[in-house]
């Protein structure tokens, strides 16, 4: 069976747990020094490259670009994805980049791995303020095919295929699952209800083994981790960071509350019949919720 | 479908030595469990046995882990004192019975079955995966089935698809549902059954070293009788582990049900027992109430800082007391000194005090409360312990021995584990799975077990170890009822006679005389009234509510009940009523009513319920076992 190779693409953010945090002589956050953690929709990411591990022995590179610090949440994706490879691109002329610019550098250090990577993964966008392009972006530098929302994803390692599940939202009412068959390499912005399943005994007993490796490995990540600056990348000035930046974010407006979409039944308080189908309501409700 | 040699079906202490021994023997084996870690299902006492028979041997635990057993020490405290009380109010008789506790043994050992089991499942694991096989957490099997032309064997699972195996090793507990599935066996009834509770209480390792007498590393055993059984047949116990200790009380079965008494209460009675209590106190912060007058916000932040001072002083107070402790902190740089520690120690006890109102006083600190029903070999030991091509082990094969103070299920269950493991081993090698080489095979080997043995035979002279520590009690307390048995086993020359005549009648005829009210409470309770000495509580042990108990365990809700009542009228269901150690069942109207949800999986129910495990991951998870 031929190799298959994953990059995962992680976006850091603050860590603010205790002892974690720095702060600058004028009481603002020190960002640089920040721990950083792993964002929960890398987290969904790293844990769909896992997946790959389990079911094909992928090869898996872990990339992000951010502060010297940053190392800490590539530690954190390594222990869930079991990577071999990690990848930091941190420079200063980096910060102030927008979705752009950081593409660029994502561009180059994909570029960069050990093995030319099949599948790239990125988290759904992030929390704070990012717009969701970066993931297209990178993937139009590498000339990767792009999908975003994927929810589920088998690979055919001989022919080199991939199928996926997508979730398409239709004029925000109605969500479809969408199967797309498509060869490699792509580039895949994980759904945040992604969930991998491992319905087999092999599966499990894979999962177990790089579970385990998995741990040592991160236990040990200095080892596999490679830092990149501006020159070892070898990008383009003007076209990483702030110089590389066309966008600048003037203002930032709520977006309008969309009308609630809620369908309501009318009952009749004095018809059985009526209190029948309210109390199947509500047990139905009930069951589905989970109490802890 | 996938194919496999071997399955082991249950990851407790019997299922794993299977699965390292088949590794050792350079067999593939996977093994499901389901819990979704190894060691959150398990419950024992416990006290790990290494033995050595006079005549023939049994695999012991270093014959299947080796020597990293001794170095990794997964264990607590080496026991080194065993002595046996008959209470009554406050007094009690103490009989030194640490030669019954050295009696063929290597060592015994304390163990939490969370830590131990999880360090077998460790060194298994790294085993099995060089062969390809491996431990499979949070996948519970449902059924096993043969095909009728070719024989093949299927197992299938809630969680996985369907996989195909040339032996099982049945190692599922003393509620094994792969009994049930090929029909090889009734269920187990109350009179072959012990029930078996235990509370864990946290102390400071140093602190029980001073009260027991003890180094670290070594520890106590205390085993009870008279009234703290509340006129049950069976006994207390209280066993020393590093920096807590278990307190647990076992039953038979059949004594439970003519006179119900509910779980809880039997441990309370131990603990309301002031020699018992005296061992279990220690320093417990007591929060005073928030000054309901601050704003809100304020009465959280008080809220908050005290619950972090308290969890900090309690770990903090736990390595300050004991040399290891003490140690790791001191190289983890945190501290320089131990008189650091200790200083810090008292500037936030001092905080607490100050700052925020909290008291300290004496009274005992419970963290775990469980339940397990204990096979009794001698009565339900599987005497074909296997079926077509599966071999049961361990307390699934009922085999766990039970004599007086003596419970061993531990030792017995890697014992069998090592057979049926080398019995699978030698079927492989010859690809021959037919009855007469692998079950008769296995069979035959534990048949062969000296521990076979302790359940079918009596042995003189271990039963010569209870009559020497009791010759200090006068003849007329013993009574009428032994009085002959005890002078015809005094005497060397008639005891051999006696065991031998006694073993002629069997244990079945035998026991009844023996495993009585008289022997476990009436006789302790005379003894204690007449020899005993007083003590004296120096405080009120405040026992948590069961409600309390259960909020402290730590469970996987399942939405769907594993346990369904079939007859939710008969006698035996509404005794379950008091029997049930987390009163899941109710009676409502005449009828008994399950809530399963506080289930802590003891199997009490299950002689008249359709019982099953949980599914994976679901149900309770033990942190301590
Ligand atoms: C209070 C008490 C005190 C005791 N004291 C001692 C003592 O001092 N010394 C001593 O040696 N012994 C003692 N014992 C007995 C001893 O604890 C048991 O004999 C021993 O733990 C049994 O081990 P086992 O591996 O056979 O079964 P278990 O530990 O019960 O393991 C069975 C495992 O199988 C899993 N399982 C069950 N069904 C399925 C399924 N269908 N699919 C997947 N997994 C499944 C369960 O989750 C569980 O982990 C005591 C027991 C109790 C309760
Ligand atoms: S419901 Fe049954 S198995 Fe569960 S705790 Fe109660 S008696 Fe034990």
């Amino acid at each position: 069976m031929t190799q298959l190779n994953l990059a995962v693409i992680i976006k850091l953010e603050p860590d603010f747990s205790e002892g974690s945090v720095s702060y600058n002589p004028d009481g603002t956050l020190n960002r640089a020094e920040t721990k950083s953690t792993l964002g929960p929709h890398s987290a969904v990411a790293a844990k769909a490259a896992f997946y790959a591990k389990v079911r094909y022995g992928a090869r898996i590179a872990v990339t992000t670009m951010g502060p010297p610090m940053g190392e800490m949440a590539l530690q954190q994706a390594q222990q869930t994805c079991d990577a071999e490879e990690l990848h930091l691109y941190s420079d200063r002329i980096f910060a102030g980049a927008d979705t752009l610019a950081t593409a660029e550098v994502l561009r180059a250090g994909i570029q960069k791995l050990e093995d030319k990577a099949d599948i790239v993964f990125s988290g759904h966008r992030a929390s704070d303020g990012e717009t969701g392009q970066t993931g297209p972006q990178t993937a139009w530098k590498l000339g990767y095919t792009f999908f975003g929302n994927v929810i589920d994803y088998h690979v055919d390692v001989q022919t080199r295929t991939i199928t996926i599940k997508r979730i398409v939202s239709l004029q925000g009412f109605y969500d479809v699952v969408e199967e797309v068959q498509a060869p490699l390499p792509v580039f895949i912005a994980i759904d945040p209800s992604y969930k991998a399943t491992f319905n087999t005994v092999s599966e499990r007993l894979a999962y177990e083994k790089y579970q385990k490796e998995a741990k040592i490995r991160a236990d040990n990540y200095k080892q596999y981790l490679k830092v990149f600056n501006v020159q070892q990348l070898g990008v383009d000035q003007t076209l990483v960071g702030l110089p590389g930046s066309p966008t600048i974010v003037y203002k930032v407006e709520r977006i309008p509350k969309g009308k609630a979409n809620r369908k309501a039944e009318v009952l009749d308080g004095s018809n059985p019949e009526h209190i029948r189908k309210a109390v199947s309501k509500i047990k139905e409700a009930l069951s589905a919720m989970v109490i802890k | 479908m996938e194919k496999y040699d071997v399955a082991i079906i249950g990851g407790g202490s019997a299922g794993l030595a299977a699965l390292k021994q088949l590794s050792n023997l350079g067999k593939q084996a996977v093994l499901i469990e389901g819990g979704h870690k190894v060691g959150t299902k398990n419950l024992s006492g416990g006290i790990l046995y290494s033995k050595k028979p006079k005549r023939g041997k049994v695999f012991n635990v270093e014959d299947v882990y080796g020597d990293a057993f001794f170095t990794d020490k997964p264990f607590e405290r080496k026991i080194t004192s065993y002595i046996l009380h008959a209470a009554s109010k406050n007094k009690i008789y103490s009989m030194d019975l640490t030669a019954a506790h050295d009696y063929e043994a290597n060592f015994g050992y304390s163990v939490l079955l969370n830590k131990l089991n999880a360090w077998f499942a460790k060194q298994a694991l790294e085993s099995a995966q060089k062969l390809g096989g491996g431990i499979i957490p949070g996948v519970h099997v449902n059924s096993i089935s043969w095909d009728a032309q070719t024989g093949k064997t299927t197992i299938t699972t809630d969680e996985l698809e369907e996989f195909e195996v040339k032996a099982i090793i049945a190692a599922d507990g003393v509620n094994s549902e792969v009994a049930e599935i090929c029909g090889v066996r009734p269920k187990f009834t109350p009179s072959q059954l012990y029930q078996g509770v235990k509370v864990v209480v946290k102390v400071p390792e140093e602190i029980i070293n001073e009260r027991f007498g003890v180094e670290s590393g070594e520890g106590a055993a205390h085993l009870f009788s008279g009234d703290v059984t509340l006129n049950h047949i069976g006994g207390g116990f209280l066993y020393t582990n590093s920096n807590t200790l278990s307190l647990g009380a076992v039953y038979h079965f059949d004594s439970l049900l003519s006179n119900p008494t509910d779980p809880s209460s039997l441990i309370n009675a131990l603990i309301a027992n002031p020699y018992v209590s005296e061992f279990l106190k220690d320093q417990i912060p007591l929060r005073k109430e928030i000054d309901k007058s601050l704003p809100q916000e304020e009465q959280m932040r008080v809220r908050f800082a005290v619950a972090k001072l308290i969890k900090t002083w309690y770990e903090l107070r736990d390595a300050a007391l004991s040399p290891t402790g003490r140690e790791n902190l001191i190289k983890s740089g945190k501290y320089s000194s131990a008189e650091e520690i200790k200083e810090k120690l008292t500037f936030i006890q001092d905080q607490l005090t100050q700052k925020y109102g909290v008291s300290f006083v004496t009274d005992y600190n419970e963290s775990e409360y469980g339940a397990k029903l204990i096979p009794d070999g001698k009565r339900c030991r599987m005497k074909k312990p296997y079926f077509k091509n599966i071999l049961f082990v361990g307390d699934a094969a009922g085999r766990g021995i039970f004599i007086g103070p003596r419970i061993e299920g531990l030792n017995v269950g890697i014992d069998d584990a090592v057979r049926a493991a080398n019995a699978v081993a030698a079927s492989l090698d010859k690809n021959n799975f037919e009855l007469k080489n692998l079950g008769e095979s296995y069979s035959f080997a534990v048949e062969q077990s000296p521990y076979t043995k302790d359940m079918t035979e009596i042995d003189k002279d271990y039963l010569k170890i209870f009559l020497d520590a009791a010759k200090d009690v006068p003849k007329d307390i013993i009574g009428s009822r032994y009085g002959p048995i005890i002078k015809l086993m005094s005497s060397g020359t008639f005891r051999s006679v006696a065991v031998k005549f006694a073993n002629i009648l069997g244990y079945d005829r035998l026991l009844p005389m023996v495993e009585s009210e008289d022997t476990y409470v009436k006789v302790p309770i005379l003894i204690a009234e007449r020899l005993g000495k007083a003590v004296n509580s120096t405080y009120l042990p405040s026992i948590p509510s069961l409600a309390q108990r259960i909020a402290k365990l730590n469970y996987d809700d399942d939405k769907q009940s594993h346990i369904k009542v079939i007859d939710n009228k008969t006698e035996f269901m509404k005794k379950l009523t008091i029997l049930c150690p987390t009163k899941c069942y109710t009676l409502e109207n005449d009828q008994v009513m399950l809530a399963h949800e506080g289930c802590i999986e003891c199997g009490t129910c299950s002689q008249e319920t359709d019982w099953k495990h949980p599914r994976g991951e679901k149900g309770i998870n033990y942190q301590y076992g």
